[in-house]
């Protein structure tokens, strides 16, 4: 009987173990996606897309009303021109969706939540990029290894006879282009480069290491990929010529940003690099603020923003000075948006979901849901 | 310390997934082997355990013992320490082995998803479990692609329209087969240890394969090989009982 209740017991355990890890539409799964217009700020945090007013940190809808295992968000959203939320699940349909804020309805539960313009339900694997909108089209990569184009207005694939293009790997960052290009990157540790009106892919060339950040064109007309093999990539698109532009301690997990022709990205050792794509050189040696980064600097009139794995918020001068630092709480690995004078940081571990700080770090207001 | 136990996997996984030409199916049946010949002594000792358990509940000295002290349950249980003392029997020497499995379990599930890196966050731990004198981060994203499978996520075969889960299949069924093989014929009917391992023989092959239903494919891998391992163990000792598969095989 005594060996019964264990192993009873044993099971229980285990079960409830490998269902915590198992996932689920929970929150903490991985880092939240991150967006903000003027108004309002879009947050995919696990099993729902909250966006909230900027100007008070109210909640203005979320989707879906109710949690389910279809919808597991984490994806950046993407505000189009004419006012569309797209976000990718990782849930069980692996849905892209196109949420309209205009057609909001409220339920019985007084949750507000937006009708969809459209749904495409088509890619086999969770979506983490963000797709890349250019004019009508929706250039989105999804983790199944493949480049999805469809069209803004309906989410159908512009071309009947091109459902997907097969790019291999897992894609987990948002596209690039320079006008007649589609640049992406994979995990399967290589940089693609796509004919933005065929859809053919024009070459598909290895680099050292997995790439989980996009591809950055450069002033110089060159693109820049950082990758987990602890270096700074240049690629010449024209001529496919690829060197290292810079070695750094840890991997590149975030996309570098470009400020004028200076590049600043982090590492996962917590570096901080300005390097000038002019020159090929640093401009200052690294700053080491105070824990690993992942999420990319955030550029700003008078400074750059870092946030940290340890919580916190720097800004440094374009010297590499430090000009403040604040500690939001929790971890931070998701790059933080601006908003109007505000700063939105979304960090994981902690009460609230979202933090809007001011220009000089002071906190405005947190966003925690009700329910 | 849980963690250091979850990097250690992670690790050797990969490590066995880089020597033999990074299939990660076969680094976790490598793997299972591996964990096999580890707790070998130990399923040696469940089997003397269960053998001594079995003899215990047929011998006619404790079965005079439990009809003598039926209404007394507090001197049974004094006599019944006194035959364990005597025979050296460990009651639970038996069922340590299955216990074992369950932090195996949990920690080869959490290896596997954390190896495979299917989200930011994953891969982010991946990156902090790494040892760095095995140089393995050019490894890195693994290939989670095996025959129809991806190893990170439930497995099923669709059959017109139907997700049909191949593996929680495999793994119930090896699990029920082995249960059966291990159980000893009891011709005593009040026997305790039978009951139980009757109990375990249904109980186990639900309750492994709901978890191959819900769970990463590559657990049901590690279901399936350390299934079939045990059977052949126990063929190769001559005590699998292969009559208990027939329906009506136990009696004797």
């Amino acid at each position: 009987m005594r060996k019964k209740v264990l192993f009873v017991t044993m099971a229980l355990f285990a079960a409830a173990l490998l269902s915590g890890c198992a996932g689920g539409p929970v929150r903490g799964l991985t880092w939240p996606g991150l967006a903000a217009d003027d108004n309002a700020a879009y947050l995919a945090d696990g099993p729902y897309v909250f966006a909230i007013n900027v100007k008070d940190g109210k909640e203005l809808w979320r989707y879906p009303t109710q949690s389910n295992n279809d919808f597991v968000f984490y994806s950046t959203p993407v505000v189009t021109p004419d006012g569309l939320v797209i976000v990718g699940s990782s849930g069980k349909n692996h849905s892209l969706i196109a949420l309209n804020p205009t057609d909001v309805t409220q339920n019985a539960n007084n949750t507000k939540s937006p009708a969809a313009a459209w749904t495409f339900n088509e890619a086999k694997d969770q979506w983490v990029a963000p797709p890349l909108v250019v004019d009508d089209k929706l250039f989105a990569v999804n983790s199944d290894g493949y480049l999805y184009v469809l069209d803004l207005q309906d989410g159908q694939s512009t071309k009947k006879a091109v459902k997907a293009i097969r790019i291999g790997g897992r894609l987990w960052a948002k596209p690039t282009t320079d006008g007649e290009r589609v640049f992406l990157t994979s995990l399967d540790h290589s940089v693609i480069a796509v004919d933005i009106e065929t859809y053919e892919v024009l070459w598909n060339d290895e680099i050292e290491g997995a790439v989980a950040g996009s591809a950055v064109l450069g002033p110089d007309g060159m693109l820049y990929v950082g990758s987990f093999a602890s270096q700074l990539d240049k690629i010449d698109p024209a001529s496919r010529k690829r060197e290292p532009a810079l070695e750094v301690e840890n991997w590149i997990w975030s996309t570098p940003s470009l400020d004028g022709d200076t590049l600043y990205f982090a590492d996962l050792n917590g570096n901080v690099y300005s390097f000038n794509t002019s020159t090929g050189k640093l401009n200052w040696p690294p700053i080491k603020p105070d824990g690993p980064i992942t999420a990319s600097p955030l550029i700003q009139n008078d400074h750059i923003l870092i946030a940290t794995e340890s919580g916190s918020l720097f800004a440094i001068d374009r010297d590499g000075n430090v000009l403040w630092n604040q500690e939001v709480g929790g971890k931070i690995y998701t790059t933080p948006v601006a908003s109007g004078d505000l700063v939105l940081v979304a960090p994981l571990e902690t009460e609230f979901y979202l933090a809007a700080l001011d220009q000089n770090g002071r906190q405005v207001w947190t966003f925690t849901p009700e329910n | 310390m849980w963690d250091l136990f979850v990097s250690l996997f992670v690790n050797v996984l990969i490590w066995i997934y880089d020597v033999i030409g990074q299939n990660f199916a076969i680094a976790i049946i490598l793997f299972t082997i591996l964990i096999r010949i580890v707790t070998w002594p130990l399923n040696a000792q469940q089997m003397k355990g269960a053998a001594a358990m079995q003899e215990l509940q047929n011998d006619k000295e404790w079965q005079a013992i439990q009809k003598k002290y039926a209404k007394d349950r507090e001197k049974l249980a004094q006599e019944q320490m006194r035959i364990y003392r005597e025979r050296k029997i460990s009651p639970f020497s038996s069922c340590l082995p299955t216990l074992i499995q369950f932090p195996i379990i949990i920690a080869l599930y959490q290896s596997i998803t954390r190896a495979l890196g299917s989200t930011p966050l994953d891969l982010l731990k991946l990156s902090r479990s790494l040892y760095d004198f095995l140089n393995v981060s050019d490894l890195i994203p693994l290939n989670s692609k095996f025959l129809w499978m991806d190893l990170g996520r439930p497995e099923s075969i669709a059959i017109f329209g139907f997700a049909f889960p191949t593996l929680a299949l495999i793994v119930a069924i090896t699990t029920y087969v082995q249960a059966k093989l291990t159980m000893p014929a009891s011709p005593n009917p009040n026997d305790q240890s039978a009951a139980m391992s009757k109990m375990m023989s249904i109980y186990m092959p639900l309750l492994l394969g709901y978890f191959a239903l819900n769970f990463a494919s590559g657990l049901s891998i590690y279901f399936i090989t350390s299934n079939i391992l045990g059977i052949i163990q126990y063929a190769m000792q001559g005590k699998a009982n292969w009559r208990s598969l027939l329906p009506g095989g136990q009696k004797k």
